[in-house]
């Protein structure tokens, strides 16, 4: 049995955990620095990447703290390498390799996107590949084919904004705060969802990609016309947004072909109603669906170590001079979908 | 002194150093500097520490700078101004002590030339500090962490915060 030590810093949570081969999580902490970036309504990098450089190594050491651990009982340092905010990226990176080089364990710089697509098997031992995965934050929307470790084929993402950003545009609309995700499933659960007519971009089109840039602004016209009860606005927008996840899914069906069930990651896993959708499409289509639980869905270290655990099992580790990578798609074969810049 | 484009070399040119640089007592820079520079020298010492049970101390660049010169010129105040951001430059007066008069400022050169208050000036732009006040001897000395025994125990922080020197750029949206 393997002990990875894993580390999280590429956006506004600093997080460490320790998992082992055998799926077990024996501690996990995260520290969440919403207080800090919540006046700007947003994550502001320099606040990010001083924070976490002030929180990581104590955090460290209470895990291992937690788990009754030393740094000696590790058998390899997973630390996120990127894709995220360069700056906590950094931060972690180069105390994953510190680490790595004064206890001479091996390095694993682990792609944050394959945390989240790996993140189901760590929860449920009995997921195959292949699978299908979508994969919804907030700096990422997109159907993937997970083939096994490292193998993975995207089959769409955002033109525009990733789902998890309209959520939270939209929480920034109603004026209900940052971060708006949960925040607006609170309020939809309370409105109703037929009562503001919202569009559904992309919808039945012929490419396989997701777009909801149009989506928000809606939100922002129907807010901006008084016509409309908050509660409503958001319950329509969750609506919509669910049925175009739900029609890119049905566009992506046949090449996910012979997938061993429906997978969902990132942190608007979390929401019910989306959930639910997905559910039911999955019974639909024959397909066992999972979601991983809640505290695996949104930022954190365990995934990272798990991530780190699969590719440590495969014996792969990475040198001590691997550089962060702001950007770094899980599937680097995949056609640049039109307009998507960095959230490819 | 790193930036964004060298900081995957630091960890290898540790590991470089006989016995892989394995110490009881880690002294890093504080900074101020290129933000990156500062943190990630902080977060590798903090690591470096965690894993070696070591201890953490820290300096801050411009102490170094100003030992430096004081160490070449003989004992006298001394001036130390260095590139920051933002067209700014980070300045500090030391006494002839080596004690800093006032804590470090961020200024815009006319500011800097204006604050600085010794004959002798240091750092990287000593030069232009006394072009801009049209007197003075520069000493153009980048620190040098090879020179950590020149400073005096005073200046050494036991549990080290960056002094990043500005605060970050952002603002609070009305
Ligand atoms: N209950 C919810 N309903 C909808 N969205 C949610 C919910 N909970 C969280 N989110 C959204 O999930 C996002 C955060 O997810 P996560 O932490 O996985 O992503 P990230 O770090 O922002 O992006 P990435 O992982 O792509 O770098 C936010 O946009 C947040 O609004």
């Amino acid at each position: 049995m393997a002990l990875i030590l894993g580390i999280e810093s590429s956006c506004d949570e600093t997080a460490a955990a320790l998992v082992t081969s055998e799926r077990e999580i024996l501690a996990q902490r995260i520290a969440s620095q919403d207080d800090a970036h919540r006046p700007y309504g947003g994550v502001v990098p320099e606040i990010a990447a001083r924070a976490h450089a002030e929180r990581l190594a104590p955090l460290i050491q209470a895990t291992l703290a937690d788990a009754g651990r030393s740094l000696d009982d590790v058998d390899a340092i997973a630390a996120t390498a990127g894709p995220g905010l360069i700056g906590g990226v950094m931060v972690g990176l180069v105390t994953g390799k510190a680490l790595a080089m004064a206890g001479n364990k091996p390095l694993i710089a682990v792609n944050h996107l394959e945390g989240h697509a790996l993140s189901p098997r760590l929860a449920d031992p009995a997921l195959q590949f292949p699978y299908a995965l979508l994969l919804v934050s907030g700096g990422h929307c997109q159907i993937l084919r997970v083939e096994g470790v490292g193998q993975y084929r995207r089959l769409a993402t955002t033109i525009d904004d990733a789902l998890g950003e309209a959520f939270d545009k939209t929480a920034k609309i109603l004026g209900l705060g940052y971060p708006g995700g949960p925040k607006v499933e609170k309020l939809a659960a309370t409105g109703d969802a037929k009562a503001v007519r919202l569009p559904r971009p992309l919808l039945g089109s012929s490419e396989p990609h997701f777009s909801f840039a149009g989506l928000k602004s809606a939100v922002l016209r129907a807010k901006e016309s008084g016509d409309h009860r908050d509660q409503d606005i958001a319950a329509s927008f969750q609506e919509a947004a669910i049925d175009c996840v739900i029609d890119r899914l049905k566009h992506s069906l046949p090449e996910l072909e012979g997938a061993t069930a429906l997978v969902v990651a990132g942190g608007v896993a979390a929401n019910q109603a989306m959930r639910g959708a997905l559910e039911q499409f999955a019974e639909t289509n024959g397909m066992p669906f999972t979601a991983p639980p809640l505290q695996l869905c949104t930022d954190n270290a365990a995934m990272i170590a798990w991530a780190g655990a699969e590719r440590h099992a495969d014996g792969q580790s990475d040198p001590l001079d691997f550089t962060a990578r702001p950007r770094w798609p899980l599937d680097p074969n995949a056609e640049p979908a039109r307009g998507a810049g960095v959230k490819a | 002194m790193l930036g964004r484009g060298h900081a995957e070399h630091l960890i290898p040119m540790i590991a470089r150093l006989p016995h892989q640089g394995r110490a009881d007592r880690i002294a890093v820079s504080l900074g101020p500097g290129s933000f990156t520079g500062v943190r990630i020298g902080l977060a590798a010492a903090r690591a470096l520490a965690l894993a070696w049970g070591a201890d953490v101390i820290g300096y801050p660049t411009l102490a170094l700078i100003a030992a430096m010169a004081r160490n070449e010129a003989g004992d006298q105040p001394v001036t130390v101004v260095m590139t920051g951001g933002h067209g700014e430059w980070f300045l500090q007066n030391f006494d002839a002590f080596g004690e800093p008069d006032a804590p470090l400022a961020s200024l815009r050169p006319q500011d800097a030339s204006n604050t600085a208050n010794a004959t002798l000036v240091a750092g990287s732009q000593a030069e232009a500090l006394c072009a801009l006040r049209k007197k003075g001897h520069a000493l153009p000395l980048l620190p040098d962490a090879r020179q950590f025994p020149l400073l005096a125990e005073g200046v050494l922080v036991p549990e080290p915060a960056p002094l990043y020197g500005r605060p970050p750029d952002a603002k609070i949206p009305d």
